[in-house]
């Protein structure tokens, strides 16, 4: 993170140690200034965050029986959130999720942004924006939509299959479901983490290449070992959000439910599990202990994945 | 300066907080109903208090008409929140945050329950409820009630029948439809041998069925009075018979005999069209339903029939029930008395019934129209004019005893649809299941206070 | 294949340019094939709610006409469903997209101009305490917002949709990086030495030189509010306060529940799909020039 040290120079003279009253008053009224303009993003931020979740944590804490009342019950609905064969199940599917589908996701966006920089006619520039444009369509939508793609009457799928008489995979099955959902979130975000390494890519001074083609390096070299590097700031970046975003995965799952044929169940996240729970069970302690214990995890992967990645040009080298 | 940038902090953060004040304002007492500006329907009399309802039923538009031209000291405002766990769900949030509920709501049976423990439905039997009694059967009476108390007005049931495919029996030889399950399962046997289609479904997403199954073998899954000790449950999913009914599907599911296909799915329907299945069990509304949905209307009209569900001992016979659902009072309902006359008068005018029973979209319990020799003799189209009423449905409701429900019923039934979706994969038996189920439920039940026994 | 030897010349800040580059024809293939992909499900939403509902589950080629094309009467009977209710929930859309992305938007702006030109105590923690919010999910703070707002009785009103969608700690980020770099002290000294105010100084001299950053936050924010489902999905209950995404979802619930036996209404789902992705789509490709080179400042530190 880059530190802003030319604010404190609009304020203190350079090489001044002690202040002036006057100084010091400007320095306070800067002060006072800076809390004034993050001010509305304090209270949105204290009312629409620190808020809920302080209240979901107080929450969490009680237990609300069917036939009893609410109870102080310390941290037994973690207890029981964490030996919750539901929820360690949809656990354990986020974590292999997330095992597959980032390096795919990852793999597409970052072939399609290096080829995109390579090549700068009309036609990748609509390659371009075709492939950004499932981000502009919402997930319920881009999930109904491959519903009916998957759908072993009417998909193309199928009537593809049908061409040689043979039984498409019904790509919702418990077997398959797994890859199904891999297709559906890749189609969905890679266009949106395309555009970021591209524009990381764009932001990159083109007297390295110079100096790369003068030592002889062909195009393949040129892309792993002197693109890929410059970029590996944006790739932890976004590699951070897809690690966050999948380990929460409720939409897509959600919406296919229907259809998937008991594929994907009431605890298939923890995020639906919490869903169901809250709003179909009643349940709002439990939920909201569900919420924190996954919130918890998510945040032990991410500081798992920065601490491996701290030195950030090395899995790249 | 300094004060204009203060001013504009000071007038946003005034205006954020008035704004959250202007909205919560109108909340009088400590709840709030649903609004009667939400309607689906006109309003006749526009200045006479409304009763807002959510029901599903597909002629709920004229229903709700036929009621407010015949009654000019309440109005219906009715809307369509959805149907089956969609509707429990949004109900569900409502009673949770305690604003925003209907005063009438439509719910089926199974889950009246759920919202009684709750104290989110108001009991009827003095605002009108004990003079409908008689009116109905002691099943359906039963299922609505708790000691003395009726939840709900009873409107449709689900009495359990075998819907089948004349064609398909015939293709494959089956000249009578099966009457005990022993020849259910070795026509299902035929069928697939000889390379037909699935004989049945056996889908995840309809616990229901296969809850009414297992009570048909004798399985009794709870033991539960709200009136007299809510506290109190007994609960026994594995017992022999429960364990019988799921190894009996699990084997036909997992030998192939059967389908796995989620039901009201547009691709089951299709394959009900296109002859993929060749029997279905399910309820009296199911003609309706798939008469609805394009069943019946090209190539596959005429080729289905009804018969009565398969028996375990057929000369022991006993009918059990899919569905079917009633009307009930919320406790957000801003006048109780005027929300319960609306929960008993709708849907129980002749008129109404009449449409339901013709269109088949309900199978009504109310015994006006059960006597009625129109309904009894009716010739239904569906089954190529087969009397379904006489010869099936009617014998089948009138031999229904209720069923026992649970006040955690979503959560059986989903637990259910998992155990049936992994007998499905093949990743477990029938009896393992039940097993897997008796411990989930009685872990649950325990954890929510209740005493349980088993 | 047609020889693409011309590359357009880019010009950023200083008019490098990139030499030329050979026709890759695998790099063209590999383009092709992804553009095919990511199109496939788009193309079929056009073929698809061309089709009344009888061609949809006839069994006719899912990704080709069938030669009845009814985009009229869908569209008709579209706007016409349920008293024109579909119209209504694009409304409502627009209404959360806007306020939420606007409001997002300025709220953003403001406090990344805060974080990034100004020294305060705590200055620094509340930017570490930020960047670590941006780990919370949304979707977790839907339930505890929700029993939150229930208490206050401001569930199924559209402040419950509004007010959360405020919150954009990412925003915050983006701008603050951006304006760090992009807004040069001194030029802020010298408006300060004219004798303007704080406020006006930043709306006259900072804001000119952030339209990039602001047309991407302001996108990315429309995006998220529009495209949001969970959120409105649990705070309403009211359907004339849905969100297209949420009506949708409810449309589909219906149809698969066979529409009670009314008349089936799969084609209206898919059209109403289709038309409720045509906004966002046309403001990205109105708006390329700007969110593109701001996502770029935001990536590379």
């Amino acid at each position: 993170m880059t530190e802003v040290l030319s604010a404190s120079r609009a304020v203190a003279r350079p090489g001044a140690r002690r202040r002036t009253p006057g100084q010091r008053k400007e320095v306070r009224r800067q002060a006072l200034i800076g809390w004034l303009f993050i001010t509305p993003f304090a209270l949105v931020f204290l009312l629409f965050l620190v808020a809920p979740l302080a209240y979901a944590f107080y929450l969490s804490l009680f237990t609300k029986g069917l036939a009893t009342g609410t109870e102080f019950a310390w941290f037994s609905n973690y207890l029981q959130a964490f030996t919750d064969p539901a929820f360690l199940g949809g656990v354990g599917f986020v974590l292999r999720f997330v095992l597959v589908l980032i390096p795919i996701q990852m793999l597409v966006s970052l072939a399609a942004a290096l080829v995109l920089d390579a090549i700068t006619n009309r036609f990748a520039r609509f390659a371009r924006l075709m492939i950004f444009l499932p981000y502009a369509v919402p997930a319920v939508i881009g999930a109904l939509m491959w519903g009916f793609l998957y759908s072993p009457s009417f998909g193309p799928l199928q009537q593809l299959f049908d061409v040689f008489g043979a039984q498409a995979p019904f790509l919702l099955s418990p077997d398959n479901v797994f890859s199904g959902l891999v297709n559906v979130v890749t189609w969905q975000w890679a266009g949106y983490y395309m555009i970021i390494i591209y524009a990381a890519l764009q932001g990159i001074d083109s007297s390295v290449y110079e100096a790369a083609r003068i030592d002889g390096a062909n195009a393949w070299q040129l892309a792993f070992r002197v693109k890929v590097p410059l970029v590996a700031n944006s790739l932890v970046l976004i590699l951070v959000f897809a690690l966050i975003g999948t380990l929460q995965f409720f939409t897509e799952p959600a919406i296919l439910r229907p259809i998937a044929n008991g594929s994907i169940s009431a605890s298939f996240t923890p995020n639906i599990y919490a869903y169901t729970v809250a709003f179909s069970y009643a349940q709002f302690n439990y939920a909201s202990a569900i919420s924190f214990a996954l919130g918890f995890i998510v945040f032990i992967c991410v500081f798992v994945f920065l601490f491996a990645t701290r030195k950030r040009g090395s899995i790249f080298a | 300066m300094k004060k204009s940038r203060l001013a504009l902090a000071v007038v946003a953060a005034g205006s954020l907080i008035a704004s959250l004040a202007a909205c919560s304002s109108g909340g009088s007492g400590t709840s709030q109903a649903e609004h009667a500006t939400n309607c689906t329907n006109k309003l006749m009399v526009k200045s006479a208090p409304t009763v807002t309802v959510w029901a599903w039923y597909p002629n709920m538009a004229n229903v709700v008409d036929n009621f407010n031209a015949a009654h000019k000291d309440v109005q219906i405002c009715w809307r369509n929140a959805g149907q089956g766990v969609a509707e429990y769900d949004k109900f569900q949030t409502t009673v949770s945050a305690n604003k925003g509920a209907p005063d009438v709501v439509m719910l089926e049976s199974d889950h009246l329950t759920t919202f009684e423990i709750q104290k989110a439905l108001v009991d009827i039997a003095p605002l009108g409820g004990n003079k409908i009694k008689s009116q109905f059967s002691a099943g359906a009476i039963k299922d609505v009630s708790s000691g003395n108390a009726i939840y709900a007005a009873p409107v449709d049931g689900g009495p359990m029948a075998l819907i089948y495919r004349t064609d398909v029996f015939k293709k494959y030889g089956i000249k009578t439809p099966p009457t005990t399950w022993a020849e259910y399962a070795a026509d299902a046997k035929k069928v697939h041998d000889a390379g037909g289609p699935a004989f049945g479904d056996l889908g995840s997403n309809v616990p229901a069925p296969l809850v009414a199954l297992q009570i048909q073998k004798g399985a009794v899954p709870f033991v539960y009075d709200f009136a007299k000790d809510p506290k109190k449950i007994t609960i026994k999913v594995n017992d022999q018979a429960s364990k019988d009914v799921l190894d009996y599907w699990a084997k036909l599911s997992q030998a192939g005999q059967i389908g796995k296909q989620d039901q009201f799915t547009t691709d089951y329907v299709s394959g009900v069209v296109n002859g993929k299945y060749a029997t279905y069990l399910s309820a009296a509304w199911a003609p309706g339903y798939l008469t609805g949905a394009g069943v019946g209307k090209g190539a596959d009209k005429g080729k289905f029939a009804v018969a009565p569900l398969p028996q375990w001992d057929a000369s022991n016979p006993v009918q059990v029930n899919w569905g079917g659902s009633a009307f009930a009072v919320t406790s957000q309902a801003t006048d109780k008395k005027l929300a319960a006359e609306v929960a008993l008068g709708m849907y129980a005018d002749s008129k109404s019934l009449t449409e339901g029973w013709q269109k088949q979209i309900i199978f009504p319990l109310n015994k006006s129209v059960l006597s009625s020799s129109e309904f009894v003799n009716a010739k239904v189209d569906f089954f190529n004019g087969q009397t379904a009423n006489k010869d099936i449905y009617i014998p089948a409701a009138n031999a229904y005893q209720g069923t026992p429900y649970s006040p955690f019923e979503t959560y059986y039934y989903a637990q259910l649809t998992a155990q049936i979706a992994a007998i499905n994969s093949g990743k477990i038996s029938g009896p393992a299941a039940a097993d897997a189920l008796q411990q989930n439920l009685v872990s649950y039940a325990k954890k929510q206070g209740f005493t349980v026994s088993d | 294949m047609t020889a693409i030897s011309t590359t357009t010349a880019r010009v950023r800040a200083g008019g490098k340019r990139r030499p030329r580059r050979p026709r890759n024809v695998v790099a063209h293939l590999f383009l092709g094939a992804l553009i095919v992909y990511f199109l496939i499900p788009l193309w079929w939403l056009i073929v698809a709610s061309s089709k009344d509902t009888t061609g949809l589950f006839s069994g006719s080629g899912a990704l080709w006409f069938d030669g009845g094309i009814h985009y009229l009467s869908n569209l008709e009977q579209m706007f016409t469903y349920q008293g024109g209710i579909y119209l209504r929930w694009i409304g409502n859309s627009l209404l959360y997209a806007i306020a939420g992305g606007v409001g997002a938007t300025v709220v953003a702006v403001l406090a990344g101009y805060g974080f990034a030109k100004f020294v305060f105590p705590g200055r620094d923690f509340m930017f570490s305490v930020l960047l670590g919010s941006v780990m919370v999910p949304l979707t977790a703070l839907v339930i505890p917002t929700f029993i939150l707002f229930s208490d206050l009785k401001l569930t199924d009103t559209i402040w419950s949709v509004i007010l959360p969608s405020l919150l954009s700690p990412f925003g915050v980020y983006l701008m603050r990086v951006y304006i760090a770099d992009a807004v040069p002290n001194e030029l802020l000294d010298a408006a300060r030495v004219d004798g303007a105010g704080e406020f006006r100084t930043f709306v006259s001299v900072a804001l000119p030189l952030l339209r990039p950053i602001v047309v991407t936050v302001l996108l990315l924010s429309v995006v998220a509010s529009w495209n949001n489902y969970f959120l409105p999905l649990a705070m309403l209950s009211d359907s004339n306060l849905f969100p297209v995404t949420v009506g949708i979802g409810v449309w589909e619930g219906l149809a698969t529940a066979n529409n009670g036996g009314g008349h089936a209404i799969w084609s209206i789902i898919i059209l109403g799909s289709l038309v409720s992705i045509v906004p966002l789509i046309i403001a990205f490709l109105s708006l390329q020039k700007y969110w593109q080179g701001g996502l770029s400042v935001g990536s590379l530190k």
